[in-house]
């Protein structure tokens, strides 16, 4: 019998060759995907039920006062939260992915770093598609006036106000965001555990009700909301990019020392 | 011996959870393209021992080396691993058919034509969600990971838990089969020693953390037989000797010595003394259930 080709792979010295980071770093973020019902199934069959209440709703609303399509029906559904309903779930997915993604990973003998960092492409990935795809809706929506039946989820909220790359950008950060929370969160647990998840929570909850308290007793409301107004959507979202960067760092230091759940 | 460079350089490795030590002090090597057998009870450290030689837990003190280098976050090492651990994590929504058409992303050796064999071989449903299989069926998605991976340091951690019999026997027979054609190092985690010492050809025991045997598989199976026979003739026999165990029923007993010469054996068969091999899982047993219950150890336990 020949000599099988591995002999030679087993000898003393690490003998398989060494991937490439970028190939390390891509295969992360197929692992990702391999099941496409986590991040590109359920949230379109999340969207899309959305898209069917938002329907029946703003027909329903239509048939029972008689105006449909008014400019007035129409702002008043700017107010539907509709088209952030895949938000929730994604920012489980987020959490699942370090939660049960990253002991898988290590076990497929990936590093800590490549994995986060996989990780991390994966979300700017899935957060510009999503981007791109809620800004064609909107502007498909404005075009045909909501679906020509006067039906609008996607021209909601902020969308549709401020020009296309303003929604793509806002939209890209704020998916940015629900993902990076979602994994650094995780990743806090994994690295530190129940402990780490209490001192966590309420340094958050510290912040919050210290901001409110500060602004409060400094009767600053009034300069907020000036500040806020002046900031435009563009440049709010701009802001928002910050705790997303920050997050990510934050979970990329803690998960250098993470080790797996048992 | 060999004078190659082992795969696996261990020195003075510990381990500790807060006050509890999982691995204390363990000096050890594995040489290349071997089956070594990593043996202890309960908690005594295997999957402790395996997770940092794979990276995923951090050493607290002490000196590893795989394959000339430390294995902590070290992309070209990992990459010569597989590791699917017993209590293995999978992503929620994984079925057994994400877990095979990812393997070979990460491992270069990865055979998908073994791998579908032994999806039929262990009659695992491909398509069903891993967190509803049976503890027979994840064991042997891992168990199929860790064949078709043939990484060159290959772990198995309890990889027959839950199996039944057939599956366990599957699992010996295509290790054997595929290792002779692909030779390659791997390391089995077992308690049940008896199913799979004639695979073993290195035996590591651990105990409590600490390193108890570190044996070729081959003379530790030669280095203790039992004597039968009537109680007062093994007494005789037995005198002046190392025994490491003795038991009696009614007027016969069996005792089991150290290495015996030919010479030896043959005094014994004229003493009227049947002599029977013991097995690796009676020697082991033996030399752990005399170990355990020291003052010492009880206090270690409790510190």
């Amino acid at each position: 019998m020949t000599a099988p080709a591995s002999v030679g792979a087993t000898s003393a010295v690490a003998s398989l060759p060494e991937r490439p980071a970028a190939t390390r770093i891509w295969n992360v973020v197929r692992l990702h995907l391999v099941d496409s019902r986590t991040y590109i199934g359920i949230p379109w069959l999340i969207v899309g039920i959305a898209f069917v209440i938002t329907v029946f709703i703003s027909q329903i609303i239509g048939f029972t006062t008689g105006e449909m399509g008014s400019p007035d029906a129409i702002a008043g559904m700017r107010y539907s939260w509709a088209v952030l309903s895949p938000q929730w779930y994604l920012m489980i997915v987020a959490v699942q992915a370090v939660a049960f993604g990253f002991p898988f990973a290590l076990g497929f003998g990936v590093t800590r770093r490549d994995f986060y960092l996989g990780t991390w492409l994966l979300f700017v990935l899935i957060s510009a598609t999503n981007g791109l795809a809620f800004t064609v809706l909107t502007q498909v929506e404005k075009i045909t006036d909501g679906w020509w039946i006067h039906a609008y989820m996607f021209n909601a909220l902020w969308l549709g106000i401020d020009g296309w790359l303003v929604d793509f950008f806002s939209f890209f950060v704020m998916q940015l965001l629900v993902l990076s929370l979602g994994a650094s969160v995780a990743t806090v647990y994994m690295r530190w555990r129940m402990p780490g998840m209490v001192v966590f929570w309420s340094s958050f909850a510290l912040l919050i009700v210290g901001s409110i308290a500060l602004i409060t007793f400094t009767s600053s409301w009034p300069a907020v909301s000036v500040w806020f107004a002046s900031q435009g959507i563009a440049g709010i979202f701009g802001w928002l990019l910050i705790p997303a960067v920050v997050s990510g760092l934050g979970g990329y230091l803690a998960l250098r020392r993470s080790t797996p759940t048992n | 011996m060999t004078t190659q460079e082992p795969v696996v350089r261990v020195e003075g490795l510990t381990k500790s959870f807060g006050r509890f030590t999982a691995v204390d002090d363990v000096s050890f090597t594995v040489e290349a393209n071997k089956i070594y057998g990593l043996l202890g009870r309960n908690g005594a450290g295997k999957t402790t021992i395996m997770q940092l030689l794979t990276g995923q837990q951090f050493a607290t003190s002490g000196d590893i080396r795989v394959f000339g280098q430390a294995p902590v976050e070290n992309a070209h090492v990992l990459q010569q691993m597989c590791f699917v651990k017993e209590t293995q994590k999978y992503p929620d929504s994984f079925e057994p058919r994400h877990v095979l058409a990812s393997a070979p992303w990460f491992f270069e050796n990865w055979d998908s034509d073994f791998a579908e064999r032994l999806v039929d071989d262990f009659r695992l449903p491909v398509r069903r969600r891993i967190k509803k299989l049976s503890r027979g069926q994840l064991s042997a998605v891992g168990v199929i990971v860790g064949l078709a991976s043939r990484a060159p340091l290959t772990f198995f951690d309890e990889p027959y838990l839950g199996l039944d019999a057939v599956a366990r026997q599957i699992f010996y027979d295509r290790l054997l089969e595929d290792y002779s054609d692909h030779p390659r190092t791997v390391i089995l985690s077992t308690h049940l020693i008896d199913e799979v010492s004639n695979l073993l050809e290195h035996v590591l025991v651990i105990d409590e953390g600490r390193m108890l045997m570190d044996q070729d598989a081959e003379k530790l199976r030669g280095s203790a037989s039992t004597v039968v026979g009537k109680a007062s003739n093994v007494d005789a026999f037995v005198a002046g000797r190392d025994v490491i165990s003795r038991e009696g029923i009614g007027g016969l007993a069996s005792a089991t010595l150290g290495g015996l010469t030919a010479a030896e054996r043959a005094a014994a068969a004229a003493a009227g003394l049947e002599l029977s091999p013991v097995s690796l899982q009676q020697l082991i047993v033996q030399k752990t259930s005399s170990h355990t219950g020291s003052p010492e150890q009880d206090w270690k336990v409790r510190a």
